[in-house]
């Protein structure tokens, strides 16, 4: 009977902790490779996020096929050459936000954010960390980021034909709203 | 004018019109949506939740980067600046199928919760819900 008792207590506390988190399915990230030889960017606003702001605990998922594209043979090459989207679908961040108690989550405000965490990318997995903010706004909170990543750092070759029609360095931008779990 | 030059210059423009035309369409095609195509496969959103859920590598091989005509009822409808999400699930499941739409180029406005649609759009994968995006309205407005 207390065994019973005391799974349930544990079972309603789990729920109680889940249900502060704060969930995403539509974020929004995404990229500018842009040379003066070629406009690229590419959007993806299917970003699943939880944050959970009681500890600062971060994640992001996505799907690399999600990103769309203006010009569809620059999509083609984005998935079958570079990103392999078939043999490595997703990519993945999880990570901390180091300054998680200077954020009132109860209060509306735009708060500076340091996040620190493990990005994926195709299937290679890196440390990054980036600066951003917070924005809390009648219940529901935005967090902002941009950062810089190298394509060469994740394995991904560009061949030589196009090398000089992409960026380097890669800037990745995240809007992500969460709504109560 | 000689009439061979005349004809040498006709061919020249001919020429450089039909090498932009084959570099606009092979180079600079702007991905349109699916709406014109036709799908691959035909499943329910019950049945493709099931086999990503069961076993997702497999689910990847058989619906990833495909065209499907996706069937189910409509749990909720959101909206945002550029694009509207239809969400399919079934009353009692935990997860469902997540359709993006375009703005500009959908009016789906008549949907409500509880409808039963078929939406044709390209799978992506599977995170906490099976994925579609580049979504087309397949059930016609009552």
């Amino acid at each position: 009977m207390k065994i019973t008792l005391s799974f349930f207590i544990m079972l309603a506390f789990l729920q109680l902790c889940e249900a502060q988190k704060l969930v995403s399915k539509n974020g929004h990230i995404w990229f500018t490779a842009s040379t003066p030889l070629e406009n690229i960017d590419a959007h993806n606003r299917q970003v699943v996020s939880i944050l959970d702001p009681a500890t600062g605990t971060l994640a992001f998922n996505l799907l690399i096929k999600s990103f769309e594209f203006k010009v569809a043979l620059m999509q083609e090459h984005f998935n079958e050459n570079y990103m392999e989207s078939d043999k490595y679908p997703k990519s993945a961040f999880s990570g901390k936000i180091s300054n998680n108690a200077d954020v009132n989550y109860k209060k509306d405000g735009t708060y500076p954010a340091e996040v620190s965490g493990d990005i994926t990318i195709h299937n290679v997995t890196k440390p990054v960390s980036s600066k951003g903010t917070l924005e809390v706004k009648g219940g529901s909170v935005t967090a902002r980021a941009v950062f810089i990543l190298k394509p060469a750092d994740y394995n991904i070759t560009i061949p030589a034909v196009v090398e000089n029609k992409i960026a380097k360095e890669v800037e990745v931008s995240v809007d992500v709203t969460y709504t109560g779990n | 004018m000689k009439p061979w030059i005349r004809n040498i210059l006709i061919l020249f423009v001919v020429g450089i019109i039909a090498a932009v035309l084959v570099y606009m369409y092979t180079f600079r095609k702007t991905d349109p949506s699916v709406a014109s195509k036709k799908a691959d496969i035909e499943i329910s959103a019950a049945e493709l939740l099931k086999s990503f859920e069961t076993d997702e590598a497999a689910a990847n091989a058989l619906y990833l980067g495909k065209i499907i005509r996706v069937s189910g009822v409509v749990e909720s409808v959101s909206e945002d600046s550029v694009g509207i999400s239809i969400y399919l699930q079934d009353a009692d499941a935990m997860a469902g199928v997540i359709c993006s739409f375009d703005k500009k180029t959908n009016d789906i406005s008549w949907v409500e919760k509880g409808s039963t649609v078929k939406i044709k759009g390209i799978c992506t994968g599977y995170l906490m819900d099976v994925v579609f995006n580049r979504c087309a309205m397949d059930t016609k407005k009552p």
